[in-house]
């Protein structure tokens, strides 16, 4: 429970200094890219977690990897959470720090399961009609889920938009088994 | 043989689904972090109410219970076995929440309403929360009418208001369901037309069974049916192999069902059997939810757990209807502790108790109700005249009895008046024994406690006091039934009923071998 406050606290700072010294984008981009080996790489996220490993020797690798790819201000930030001992909770304060880009910019991610892959077509019309819905940009991720048998299924966040043709299955059937309450 | 037609049946299929509209279904979702125990603890869910039913997969369903900063505690309501970790968790949008209606009458459901006895399905329209808030004080009025238990020591000494909250308490096996059941059983007087006609409105009767072995409520449930009290009675059972979550609500499904009969302006009675179990359940429950314990290892807000529950038994004032919801919870000591948490917290919160003793049980007293320490704090107001009239010299005369008992025990060196108020006592402590299943109705508790304190027993062996009572009161019946009547009809002892029950019992000691 502590975690996830410290994380926060740690990408809303991020979060605002980038805002005030307008390098967001860049800052952005280089989360994004320290997020992704983050997640590629287990090695490093056991590195970073581990306490065998002095602090220094931590700096110094992220120092190594990052060094050329990414800003000053975001290497600065990366050094200061190494120095703080908090760089067991870097993974999620950078998932917290691209939580709040895209509340702030108004993005929402959209993950979509369907039965086949949907067409162009079919992608630029699911994302017109959530854009007017939700009146907000929308990023998508696709998913192909063969149990889903027809429609789709859209969730964003804890929200469900459940147009699949198993779902309405499911529905029709408790809709039967009701009836037949009394064979109880 | 009759044949059906395959058309004919791919048309009421048909049917069947026209009704069936195929539209994005919105729907807010969770996921299981955790489970174990009859607690899953879930991510996700963020919207989600305090007590929402939610829906795991398998048709678990469960309730929330804390809401965290970034997850969700639930108990289930079904076997925790069923559900994985990475499961997904619906909302249902409403709280828990529990059919009513007038046909759960006669039925055995689970705390969520459903039928367990085996009869089908029940129609009823309306849901109502299981968790819902006590009425507050203008909504109530004074408890003024009686609830007869049909046994005479309660009726005359501890007696029950429609609306009151009398807790029924004392070890295992010294009676506390019997008293119960017996009180059930008599409130069948009340479904009769002649109860109707003077003015005595039927009581609807709830049994909640918490945590009891499934062969004791059968019994009770047997019990009841071949008393015909099945009529109006329904049986909440959460066995003790039931889900933990279930035995913590049941008691709160119980005053739901009595509410809603108090509300539709009728008379409920809802027997909460027992509190102990429910509390432990309770426990259980907090434990797993990793809530604090405190004394005895009970969560901080037992006390509010029963308290709720108590304060929803209300008397409802005029304007309201004036139904009423009478709880009697029961509650089991160990080895006569009342001093333990929960029973003094129980004990705190009703409008009295019945102290039920293992060694008068033992000693032969049945009902062994400790009539020096039960009280009813509101119940006298609703006693009618005639019962009150007869109880005063009854209470002062077992009092009285009490105090000199244990002198009795010296035998002979005792003056006169010392062994009168002995014998007295010891007949009026006769007088009230009674067996079980056996409610007398409350115009005969009168008669044969008249006879008691007026010294009509004085001269009838200790032995034969019971055999007396039920000859005189067949004596009466076959004399004299209009002295029911009257005190029946009138609800007071005038001078001339007592005129007349004075004679008839002079004629019968002439004749009482």
């Amino acid at each position: 429970m502590n975690e996830s406050k410290v994380s926060i606290r740690y990408a809303n700072s991020l979060l605002n200094s980038a805002i005030e010294k307008g390098n967001l984008q860049t800052v952005a981009s280089d989360m994004e890219l320290v997020f992704s080996s983050l997640q590629s790489s287990e090695e490093l996220s056991r590195t970073l977690s581990s306490p065998v490993i002095k602090p220094q020797l931590k700096s110094s690798i992220m120092e190594e990897i990052f060094r050329s790819k990414v800003s000053k201000e975001t290497m600065d930030f990366l050094k200061f959470v190494i120095d703080k001992n908090r760089e067991d909770l870097l993974e999620s304060i950078v998932t917290k720090f691209l939580e709040l880009r895209d509340q702030q910019e108004g993005i929402v991610n959209v993950n979509v399961q369907s039965a086949v892959e949907l067409s162009d077509d079919q992608r630029e019309n699911l994302r017109q009609n959530f854009e007017k819905v939700l009146s907000k940009k929308i990023r998508f991720s696709f998913n192909i889920d063969p149990n889903v048998i027809g429609g789709f299924v859209a969730q964003i966040g804890d929200r469900v938009y459940d147009a699949s043709l198993k779902h309405q299955l499911e529905i029709l059937k408790k809709r039967f088994l009701k009836g037949g309450a009394s064979l109880n | 043989m009759a044949e059906v037609r395959p058309d004919e049946i791919s048309a009421i299929l048909r049917k069947q689904l026209s009704g069936f509209e195929s539209e994005t279904d919105i729907y807010d979702v969770g996921t299981v972090l955790q489970v174990g125990d009859g607690i899953a603890r879930v991510y996700g869910l963020s919207k989600v109410m305090m007590s929402e039913l939610v829906e795991f997969p398998n048709d678990v369903f469960g309730m929330v219970l804390n809401l965290d900063e970034d997850s969700v505690g639930c108990v289930l309501f079904g076997e925790s076995t069923k559900i994985k970790e990475g499961d997904t968790v619906k909302r249902t949008k409403r709280v828990a929440s529990m059919p009513v209606g007038d046909a759960m009458l006669g039925r055995v459901i689970t705390p969520l309403g459903i039928p367990v006895d085996g009869k089908g399905a029940i129609e009823t329209e309306k849901f109502l929360p299981i968790e819902r808030k006590a009425l507050g004080v203008i909504q109530r009025q004074p408890v003024k009418e009686p609830l007869q238990s049909g046994i005479a020591a309660i009726d005359a000494m501890i007696p029950i208001g429609r609306g009151q909250r009398e807790l029924i308490i004392g070890d295992r096996q010294t009676g506390k369901t019997a008293v119960a059941v017996d009180t059930i059983i008599n409130q069948k007087i009340t479904h009769t037309k002649e109860a109707q006609e003077m003015g005595v409105k039927p009581v609807y009767c709830i049994y909640v069974a918490v945590g009891q072995k499934s062969s004791t409520v059968a019994q009770v449930v047997a019990k009841l049916q071949e008393h015909g009290a099945m009529d109006y009675t329904t049986v909440i059972a959460a066995t003790a192999n039931e889900p933990t979550p279930l035995q913590f609500i049941a008691p709160y499904s119980g005053a739901t069902l009595g509410e809603f009969f108090r509300d539709n302006g009728k008379h409920a009675l809802v027997v909460y059997d027992d509190l102990s179990k429910q509390a432990v359940a309770y426990r259980e429950l907090s434990l797993l939810l990793r809530r604090p314990p405190g004394r005895e290892a009970y969560p901080g807000d037992v006390f509010y757990l029963h308290s709720r529950l108590l304060e929803r038994a209300s008397k409802l004032s005029d304007d309201l209807g004036g139904g009423s919801l009478t709880a009697l919870p029961i509650i089991e000591t160990q080895q006569g502790d009342v001093s333990a948490y929960i029973p003094t917290n129980v004990i705190s919160i009703t409008d009295g108790q019945i102290y039920l003793e293992s060694n008068l049980f033992n000693a032969g007293v049945r009902p062994a109700i400790n009539v020096g320490i039960s009280v009813s704090r509101v119940g006298g107001n609703a006693q009618i005249k005639a019962m009150k009239k007869v109880a005063g010299s009854l209470k002062l005369d077992l009092a009285q009895y009490r105090e000199l008992e244990a002198f009795a025990k010296f035998g002979s060196d005792l003056d006169v008046s010392t062994q009168r108020t002995l014998s007295k006592g010891a007949r009026l402590v006769e007088l009230l024994k009674q067996g079980q299943y056996s409610p007398v109705p409350v115009e005969r508790q009168v008669v044969s406690i008249y006879l008691g304190t007026n010294g009509y027993l004085d001269n009838i062996a200790v032995g034969d006091v019971k055999r007396f009572e039920k000859e005189v009161l067949e004596f009466f019946e076959v004399k004299n039934n209009k002295i029911f009547e009257t005190i029946k009809k009138e609800k007071q002892l005038s001078d001339a009923t007592i005129a007349d029950i004075k004679k008839v019992a002079d004629e019968f000691i002439a004749v009482f071998k």
